[in-house]
């Protein structure tokens, strides 16, 4: 510490030497090979010195008397050499000093020491360790503050991931995904409901996890207001890998896992039905029913990654490519999944390596055969589970289909004919689902250092994605569902962003005082859902059956042309002042102005964000335990704008036949950006040369101006309205603890536990009427928005008690229910754990990961469903026991046994008493676990530079759950139908095995 | 400079807007404006499964359902379930409308605003046959509490409203502005008049029993009128399906979710109806008709004991030229004929004679469903409604509460003239079916079956086992946003808000004279 402040007074010094010589150079760092940004150079026994550029170079001017520079720079150990032309400096970190370069916002590399708010590094190896297909999925648990949910609907699915709460009312609270330094498209267009539907996936997937050099999480606001509105909820931040000067070399991944459905739910199979009822209700027992079907209807899923990737280059010009094939197929039958990735990363400098130009091209490519749905309609699992009892199911697995002579056609086989019941095999056969996305994202940069302080950077990026949705439900399905002769969606469409920007960066140190310093524009341009979607659901359906075109739609569909676009200005600056590095004052500012607020006086608006750090381990003297202490603050304002097109809206066609329908919505030229205020203070220290590690973070975050559209009152003149409403207040609690508490050659362990607790609260909703509520009944349940409540309030009808607590029975001896719904909990947790262990010894090494949420509630509708048609082992149990235990009273007689069928008939279904399906969310896992071998690839003398081989496995088992389902596997992964599961896909576990080798 | 380069907002307002919409400038165009709304306007007078056939159709038994929604406890059984014309019919008018009328005063076509306040009087008082009060008059104002009108208030607007509509119509009678946009009339003026003047008389005879000078005034009014009422079946009121499927059809062979009611099969087969085989198809399963061979039909009984969607579901379905109709019927001049007949027995000036009113009536009726046997129906003075039998399962059987015959006769004491004329307004009314579920409120008839299975209970209220629900709640969005506006109508309701509350209209008083 003391060496670095003398090194920087004599830099203060100025110097005239009779002769000098220019020495340029590079300093990197060792740990990463990437460029030291502001280490400091100095000419030994002169006060002549420099500091190195954003790429790591140096120029200076050397007195002719000096024999020696000395490279320092704070966390890593100064390093002395001779002045020599082209020299190259590795300068090693300091465990005492804990250097740590992260990338910030726009791609700007900082010391993390000097950042004044929170954010989390995970190393792409991390992301790798048990063979996730999406690198998201594989970061739940390893950073503290962000709540993952992956959608059940298995690969190519969508993941849900809040930072730091749910802090918008009607948009999705997902923060910003950036790839070096530009944001990137991740967009979700449908997701199931009650009724059905598929996940269409999102924008994470194609990602390839191997290109991941590494993840920056910026948890609030405060650190994101360089990405203007859509870093309000935070971002992520993905480093991708680049070629290294050198350095040939190519690695080879693969991965091999298989899945098995571990969540099914407990079903009985000795009580049938009665008179051919649809419900399993008879009191009869019978041990000579079929029993295996529904675990025999899945199959045992297999997810192949394969990857290679080659780097290379010299000091000029780096490269990096890298293909790599991902298979899945679920384990839901006929359920496939493909992707191809290719990535290309090059980098040149030019103009004696002033200007660097660099350009990045990943493309992918998805197809999803039969992506699993939830919800009623046309689902295998409704049929599958319901089936009564005592059918002979498998005659209706062989026979799925009956040939209907009047129609010469085949049409399904189902003993059922109620809207949800499909014969599941005739889904599987018949039915056809596919899901494709080919998507570009390809950028260019150059930057051209003017001179030692300023540097120009130009970028310029487009991500372009190729989007199809082809559903097909075969003529002579469920006749709810399905029109007679086949029903089919379709929609076909592009999503596009362009982004540019320009930033001129300066970085100075004046005394005492350092000075980094940028200001740029940036301009966005997103076209969405740019194409077309029809369906056959107008009049008699498809005109031919089975064929499924748009010139076979009835002459009363609407095809329809949509869109969804917007573009986004914006002009920022920020500054960071440096004092001794021990004080860092950072100020930054945006102003964006926003097409879809146009025609209202609010599409430009300002926001700012302020921060301070203070490194005590610099200011004062520490005891020796303590390695690194440092404290934070930071405040900001961030404002987004309203969805597309909400200010002015037109007529829409409405028919064939010269209709339209008239926009009925309020008029919206008041609307304002929504405003989202961040508050954060933390601490940062490290203990034992570092060996322990600790961060901690209280963050009070205030949304407001949320946009909602909701329904106008009736009285109101219209239909709809859109507002600016609502305080959301979301705080809490995030703490990191890292150690490595064994450290030796053959010997390693490092754990690492992430916490996060996080409170919402609605203190306003709709200022001038106080009870409204976002949100309405979802048959059995509704999740709603209220003041005075939290983020997605579930309400369920609870069963009607007396004050002494005991359910009301009526006079036909079943449970009576409250008029209303009231409130059975929240669906989000309280608080969240991930333990992080990593263990070495010898050539072997270990990894596990445990994931606790903890708090919350969850319901299961599959739950309330088995148990109304009579087919959960609880109804069965219940029959066994020949009653029902409940605290109950009829009129004044207390009664403490319900017969099941009484009980049943008002407990479940859609609509009933759905107390009992609300469960707590609370549950630990194994998330993962590796064992793996590093090959000693010297000693067996193989052409390599190292090999390793490791089983892994994913979501062995649960060391507390309560609910019948998972509940982080998210049947949805939009704002509604968080935390329950209407007949959504069993969750998994995962095994396998995983093989890496360099060469 | 930096915001000189960026602030390039002058495409702002165009990238906002859907180049897939239509705006304004572009509609004035032809003058679709303000009549290519109308089809949507026009197509919401009556609703669907839930808002339609869920509700009135299976109140008035007409329709009904084998299917056992929500565990067999709904709006069938008399537990709200489903409550949604409110929100998907009525307001979704009045906002359309609201929009047509303030452009027919910015572009100077007023006939077009009368049209809208016509289609308005039109889904309005079928709302307020299904809710009571509502928000009419203080439509569109500003504020966090807008109140509902009475009933009685209401159908005095309706009335005005209707004068005012009826004048500009007489003085434009040969208007062809609605031409390109009208599948009801083809922009024929004077059949627009017809209807008001119908329309007027329906709404006249709902108040003849609770403000019985009121209604004699408005249908004497209707019936006086130059103009003339929907006397013929070229008159009917009927509205465009716009290419889409009658949504009964839809529900009944598309969802098998809808079937022949158990009371039309106890009428219709008991009092040898031809319009049976206009209305219904055999049943899919001849054991299920073996009470009645010759009547190869079986309906449903509403409020019935279900086991599964499968156990009635080859019951009777409608008849399958339902699903190749185009329009919809809103008002027939058998109704008319109806509206007249029981306007005679009360003995309203310009209503004719009760007897040829009411023959007039079935047979405006039969030749409109196309059913033969008229003369030979109207003679039958023994003919009277059958006991039901639910084959599936026998706790729906039903002893018929109806010994009604077709044949009039000037001798019955009035009580059953207007049975009679009820009940054939009942079976006309198939496929339309509000203002049955109306008749059957307001006078008791026909005398249709109870429910077997009846559900309701404190929460939304309690229906007797020998009773009908009366009404459907005020919607939960007007709970919560319109609380202190709904305990005001709650007051003008004049009873609490449930489904055993009685409207303005429907007394309760034993005699309907």
């Amino acid at each position: 510490m003391r060496k670095t402040m003398t090194l920087l007074c004599l830099f203060i010094g100025i110097c005239w030497a009779s002769a000098q010589t220019k020495i340029t150079g590079t300093v990197v760092s060792a740990d990463d090979g990437q460029p030291v940004i502001g280490a400091t150079v100095v000419a030994k026994g002169t006060s002549v010195g420099t500091v190195t550029n954003v790429d790591g170079a140096f120029s200076i001017n050397v007195p002719s008397g000096a024999k020696t520079l000395v490279f320092s720079y704070v966390g890593m150990v100064a390093t002395e050499a001779a002045p020599q032309n082209g020299m190259k400096i590795i300068l090693k970190s300091d465990t005492k000093q804990m250097k740590e370069v992260v990338v910030t916002a726009l791609g700007i590399k900082r010391d993390k020491k000097t950042l004044t708010y929170a954010s989390q590094q995970v190393g792409g190896d991390e992301l790798k360790k048990a063979s996730d297909m999406n690198f998201m999925d594989a970061l739940s648990g390893k950073a503290a503050g962000i709540d993952i949910k992956t959608s059940s609907s298995g690969a190519g699915g969508s993941t849900k991931a809040v930072l730091r709460g749910n802090k918008s009312i009607s948009g999705l609270s997902e923060p910003l995904y950036v790839i070096d330094g530009i944001p990137m498209v991740n967009n979700k267009h449908d997701q199931p409901g009650s009724y059905g539907g598929t996940d269409t996936g999102d924008g994470l997937s194609q990602i390839n996890p191997d290109d991941i050099e590494s993840i920056n999480i910026l948890k609030g606001a405060n650190a994101s207001i360089l990405y203007g509105s859509q870093g309000a909820n935070g971002v992520v931040l993905i480093t991708t890998k680049k070629g290294k000067a050198d350095k040939v070399s190519v690695s080879f991944s693969s991965s091999t896992i298989f899945e098995n459905v571990s969540q099914l739910p407990k079903l009985q199979y000795t009580y049938g039905a009665v008179n051919g009822s649809d419900y399993s209700w008879s009191t009869t027992k019978s041990d000579s029913y079929q029993k295996d079907y529904v675990k025999n209807f899945f199959q045992t899923g297999v997810n192949t990654i394969n990857s290679v990737s080659v780097t290379g280059g010299n000091a000029k010009t780096q490269v990096y490519f890298s293909y790599a094939n991902t298979y899945a197929k679920g384990t839901m039958p006929t359920n496939s999944y493909v992707k191809n990735n290719f990535t290309f990363n090059s980098s040149t400098k030019l103009l004696n390596d002033k200007l660097t130009l660099s350009s990045g091209v990943i493309f992918a490519q998805e197809k999803t055969k039969n992506r699993p749905g939830a919800g009623y309609y046309d689902n295998p699992l409704t049929g599958l589970y319901l089936f009564p009892r005592e059918r002979d199911f498998n005659y209706y697995k062989t026979n799925y289909a009956k040939f209907n002579s009047d129609r010469n056609l085949n049409v399904m086989n189902w003993f059922s004919s109620e809207e949800k019941e499909n014969n599941p095999y005739w889904i599987l056969n018949e039915d056809s689902k596919l899901d494709q996305t080919k998507r570009v994202i390809a950028n260019m940069k150059a930057s051209y250092e003017i001179n030692k302080h300023l540097k120009l950077e130009v970028r310029g990026n487009i991500d372009y994605a190729d989007k199809l949705q082809d559903y097909r439900l075969a003529a002579g399905g469920n006749s709810v569902s399905v029109k007679p002769t086949g029903s089919w969606t379709y929609a076909n469409y592009n999503d596009q962003a362009l982004y540019t920007d320009g930033i001129v960066s300066y970085n100075n140190t004046f005394g005492k005082l350092s000075v980094t310093a940028l200001a740029g524009l940036a301009y966005q341009n997103n076209t969405f859902s740019n194409g077309i979607s029809a369906n056959s659901n107008a009049g008699d359906g498809l005109i031919f059956p089975n064929f499924f075109a748009l010139q076979n739609l009835p002459a009363a569909a609407i095809v329809q042309n949509t869109i969804d676009r917007s573009i986004k200005e914006g002009a920022f600056a920020n500054v960071q002042l440096g004092y001794k590095d021990m004080l860092y004052l950072d100020l930054s500012g945006r102003n964006d102005w926003a097409s879809t607020l146009s025609l209202t006086p609010n599409d430009s608006y300002f926001y700012p964000a302020v921060g301070l750090t203070g490194i005590i381990s610099q200011m004062v003297k520490l005891p020796e335990a303590i390695s690194f202490a440092k404290v934070r603050a930071s405040w900001s304002n961030t404002a987004n704008d309203v969805p597309f097109n909400k200010i002015e809206k037109w007529y829409t066609v409405a028919n064939k036949t010269g209709g339209t329908t008239a926009p009925t919505y309020a008029p919206f030229n008041n609307a304002k950006p929504e405003m989202i205020t961040s508050n954060e203070v933390g601490a940062e220290m490290r203990f034992l040369s570092g060996r322990i590690g600790m961060e901690a973070t209280y963050y009070y975050d205030v949304s407001k101006n949320q946009f909602v559209q909701v329904s106008a009152p009736s009285g109101s003149g219209y239909d709809y309205q859109f507002l600016n409403v609502g305080k959301l207040v979301n705080k809490g609690f995030e703490l990191t603890l890292d150690a490595e508490p064994i450290k030796s050659r053959t010997f390693g362990w490092k754990t690492s536990v992430n916490y996060s607790m996080n409170t919402n609260k609605i203190e306003e909703l709709i200022a001038s009427d106080p009870n409204y509520a976002i949100g309405s009944n979802d048959e059995g349940f509704k999740t709603i928005l209220k003041a005075g409540g939290s983020f997605n309030d579930l309400y369920v009808y609870h069963f009607a008690r007396n004050s002494a607590g005991q359910i009301i029975l009526d006079a036909n001896g079943k449970p009576t229910a409250e008029g209303t719904q009231t409130y059975a909990g929240n669906v989000n947790s309280k608080w969240n754990l991930g333990w992080n262990n990593s263990v070495s010894y010898k050539d072997f090494f270990l990894s596990m990961l445990v994931t606790g949420k903890f708090g919350g509630v969850c319901i299961s509708k599959t739950q309330a469903f088995l148990d109304s048609y009579g087919v959960s082992k609880t109804t069965g149990d219940a029959r066994d026991l020949g009653y029902v235990a409940v605290n109950a009273i009829q009129g004044t007689t207390a009664v403490n046994q319900v017969d099941p069928v009484k009980y049943y008939s008002v407990v479940g279904d859609r609509n009933g008493i759905m107390e009992p399906y609300v469960y707590s969310r609370t549950n630990v896992r194994l998330s993962q676990l590796s064992i793996g071998y590093n090959i000693n690839v010297k000693k067996l003398h193989l052409p390599l530079q190292d090999a390793s081989v490791s089983l892994v496995g994913r979501d062995l088992f649960f060391f507390y759950k309560k609910a019948p389902y998972d509940p982080e596997s998210a049947m949805s992964t939009s704002n509604s139908m968080q935390s329950n599961e209407v007949f959504s896909m069993p969750a998994s576990r995962y095994y396998g095995i995983n093989l890496k080798v360099n060469f | 400079m930096l915001v000189s380069l960026v602030a390039c907002t002058g495409n702002f307002v165009t990238e906002n807007e859907n180049p897939y919409t239509l705006s304004e400038q572009m509609l004035t165009q032809d003058n679709n404006l303000l009549g290519s709304p109308f089809s949507s306007i026009l197509s919401n007078l009556s609703g669907f499964q839930v808002d339609d056939n869920l509700l009135n159709d299976c109140f008035a038994r007409q329709m009904a359902t084998g299917t056992p929604f929500a565990s067999g406890i709904n709006n069938t059984t008399y537990y709200p379930t489903w409550n949604t014309f409110w929100s998907e019919r009525a307001y979704t008018v009045m906002s359309a409308t609201k929009k047509v009328i303030e452009n027919a005063k910015k572009y100077n076509l007023p006939m077009f605003a009368d049209w809208a306040k016509l289609a308005r009087v039109l889904v309005m008082s079928k709302a307020t046959a299904i809710y009571g009060p509502l928000i009419y008059s203080k439509y569109g104002t500003q504020g966090s509490t807008v109140l509902y009108d009475k009933e009685s208030d209401l159908y005095n607007t309706f009335f005005a409203q209707l004068d005012t509509i009826q004048a500009d119509f007489k003085a434009n009678s040969a208007y062809t502005g609605f031409k390109k946009f009208d599948a009801s009339y083809n922009g024929d003026i004077p059949s627009w008049m017809r209807l008001v003047n119908s329309l007027r008389l329906r709404l006249a005879i709902r108040l003849a029993k609770v403000a019985p000078a009121l209604a004699k005034t408005q249908g004497e009014k209707a019936l006086a009128d130059a103009a003339g009422l929907i006397t013929d079946n070229k008159y009917n009121f009927t509205t465009s399906l716009n290419g889409s499927k009658l949504p009964l059809a839809t529900i009944c062979f598309d969802w098998d979710d809808t079937r022949m009611d158990a009371a039309m099969e106890s009428f219709l087969v008991g009092l040898n109806d031809g319009r049976i085989a206009k209305y219904f198809q055999p049943a899919a399963d001849n054991t299920l008709y073996s009470d009645h061979p010759s009547y190869p039909y079986k309906g449903i009984r509403n409020g019935a004991y279900l086991d599964s969607k499968g156990q009635h579901i080859n019951f009777s379905k409608i008849n399958a030229s339902f699903s190749s109709v185009t329009y919809r019927k809103h008002f027939t001049a058998a109704e008319t004929y109806f509206l007249m007949a029981e306007a005679a027995l009360r003995g309203w000036a310009g209503a004719g004679d009760a007897k040829t009113d009411y023959e007039t009536g079935v047979k405006l009726s039969f030749s409109d469903w196309g059913a033969g046997g008229v003369d030979a129906y109207l003679a039958d003075a023994t003919s009277t409604p059958i006991n039901y039998i639910d084959p599936k399962d026998s706790r729906n059987s039903f002893t018929t509460r109806s010994t009604v015959t077709v044949a009039w006769n000037n001798a019955d004491p009035i009580e059953l003239k207007l049975e009679k004329i009820i009940t054939q307004k009942w079976i006309n009314t198939f496929t339309n079916s509000l203002e049955a579920w109306v008749d059957m409120r307001r006078t008791g008839y026909p005398k249709l079956p109870f429910n077997a299975k009846n559900d309701s209970n404190d929460t939304w209220g309690t229906i007797g086992a020998t009773d009908f629900i009366k009404r459907m709640p005020f919607v939960d969005s007007e709970r919560t946003s319109n609380a202190a506006g709904v305990a005001d109508a709650i007051t003008k309701l004049g009873g609490p808000d449930k489904i055993s509350t009685r409207l303005w209209w429907d007394t309760g008083a034993a005699s309907n004279f």
